[in-house]
């Protein structure tokens, strides 16, 4: 008996944990924006008309793309690294970063997503050069 | 990403035209998933991104597409699976924990744990307490947008009587009967809106075919055009015809102008040309050659008309102030020049023109055909690369 108490103090403490934040959820905008999510929602099947869900799955999304976009600029920033022990003038060049799809397909791939990039189509000026330099 | 990926969208779209299509991105697909790419866009910003290649945005804004169908998708089995046809906050989560389930999250070996309390709840929660709010960039209508259409009222809300008992009122009418095709044309007496357009555009067909059928009867005349004799039995009815019809005037013979065109001062290149028609007048009499003679001096005229626009604007005026008849002796005009004997002895002059213009139009044709297979080899070319 004496469990039952508690575990059901602990149902009501994560239920209204759950509830306060779906509550605060419709504070918060996230950037993918709701048309968007409702979309492809309805697209698979889903259906709910409450908006606290959408928002809840827009918010799960964003965090999901911004996992995937930082660990693609660690990658970004360890190679930046490994060049500049090479030479030192390309510190001042290579300051800018850059979505590339190397770094992508490598953080997607610890995600579970395997994404294979073409190298190079040998139909353009700028085949075969270095990725990070050669900007699309 | 100076502006959220604006100025990339046109870019992005137009290269996603080349793009393969699957079940999951239709062509119907555009507009949301390029929307999808300006949100990721800014979501890449905000990380720290400070520009993307192309061909990245595209799959990770696809993949993120993807995410949300996949949640939707797990969220509503898990609700069919509860006997459910709205899902509720616990199948979206069930959905994500198989989600997050390749990374892991905490107490994801829990066996009995509640889903209120789940790991991935808790990792949302303290993103959003982190993550600085940015909006979207752009007002988003609703979409897709669904038309109101108007169904074709039936006999009922029409209040008209259906033509018979089998068929019931609740069935769409049947179309005006003025609407309908109908077999005559011209000539038709009752004419009704509808009924007589389509009568009017019968007869603006007819009044088309027309003069095509005099060209195949011109060019039906002229393929016997070896002999004079013919042309001067045809004169008479042709002087009739050409009264009405200009298509169907007998062509010119050398030195008849129907335009009279003012002398002009040509470049010297075309003036030998001019002092060597005067030696033709003495061939024409030569027994078979007259047809070719013909031939060729229309051909020479229609040369020497083309020749005179270029010359510059004072000839124009002069030009267009008639409009000259129009000869069509295509092609055997070049075949005059190349066959006539009596060309190889005499008026050399006249034959280096003759075949800088014929040079010029096979030039021409060559170089187009060499452009041609040129564009085409290219467009194969890069076919099978993007392949």
């Amino acid at each position: 008996m004496n469990p039952n108490p508690q575990s059901s103090d602990g149902k009501h403490d994560d239920d209204s944990a759950l509830s306060d934040f779906l509550a605060s959820l419709m504070d918060y905008t996230p950037t993918i924006p709701d048309e968007l999510v409702k979309h492809y929602l309805a697209k698979s099947g889903f259906q709910c008309p409450d908006v606290r869900l959408i928002r809840l799955v827009a918010v799960a999304t964003q965090k999901f793309v911004a996992e995937v976009a930082s660990d693609a600029l660690q990658h970004c920033k360890a190679r930046q690294a490994a060049v500049v022990k090479d030479k030192r003038d390309k510190q001042q060049k290579d300051k800018r970063l850059i979505l590339v799809m190397d770094d992508l397909s490598k953080s997607l791939h610890e995600y579970g997503v395997n994404v294979k990039h073409q190298e190079y189509f040998a139909d353009s000026p700028s085949t075969g050069i270095d990725p990070a330099s050669r900007e699309e | 990403m100076k502006d959220g990926g604006l100025e990339n969208k046109k870019e992005l779209e137009n290269s996603k035209k080349q793009s393969n299509s699957s079940k999951f991105r239709s062509k119907s697909d555009d507009f949301a998933l390029s929307i999808a790419k300006v949100a990721v866009a800014q979501v890449c910003e905000s990380i720290g991104f400070q520009s993307f290649q192309h061909s990245a945005l595209e799959t990770l804004s696809d993949v993120a597409a993807r995410y949300i169908y996949t949640l939707g998708k797990t969220a509503n089995f898990n609700a069919n699976l509860a006997g459910r046809l709205e899902s509720n906050v616990f199948d979206v989560i069930q959905g994500l924990e198989e989600l997050e389930s390749g990374l892991g999250f905490a107490g994801a070996s829990d066996v009995n744990r509640c889903l209120a309390n789940s790991g991935v709840v808790r990792d949302i929660v303290h993103f959003v307490g982190d993550a600085v709010d940015v909006p979207f960039a752009y007002d988003i209508p609703r979409f897709p947008v669904v038309k109101d259409r108007k169904g074709m009222g039936s006999f009922w809300e029409k209040g008209e009587e259906p033509h018979g008992e089998h068929i019931p009122s609740w069935l769409p009418a049947f179309p005006d009967p003025e609407t309908y095709a109908t077999q005559s044309t011209v000539g038709n007496g009752t004419m009704s809106g509808s009924n007589g357009v389509k009568t009017g555009l019968v007869r603006v067909e007819w009044k088309v075919e027309r003069p095509l059928l005099n060209f195949q009867q011109q060019f039906a005349r002229n393929g016997n055009v070896g002999d004079s004799s013919c042309g001067g039995g045809d004169s008479t009815k042709a002087k009739e015809a050409s009264n009405s019809n200009p298509y169907l005037a007998a062509p010119l013979h050398f030195g008849e102008k129907e335009v009279d065109v003012s002398p002009v001062v040509l470049p010297t290149k075309l003036s030998n040309e001019v002092a060597s028609r005067d030696p033709i007048p003495e061939n024409r009499f030569l027994g078979n050659q007259v047809s070719v003679l013909e031939t060729f001096a229309t051909a020479i005229e229609a040369m020497k008309s083309g020749i005179c626009e270029y010359d510059g604007s004072r000839q124009k005026n002069v030009l267009y102030n008639q409009r000259p008849t129009v000869h069509f002796k295509i092609g055997i005009g070049k075949k005059s020049l190349n066959s006539a004997p009596y060309f190889i002895s005499k008026n050399k002059d006249l034959q280096k023109i003759a075949y800088w213009f014929e040079n010029g139009n096979e030039k021409d044709d060559r170089k187009r055909r060499a452009e041609i297979f040129s564009k085409e080899s290219m467009e194969c070319s890069h076919e099978s690369g993007q392949l």
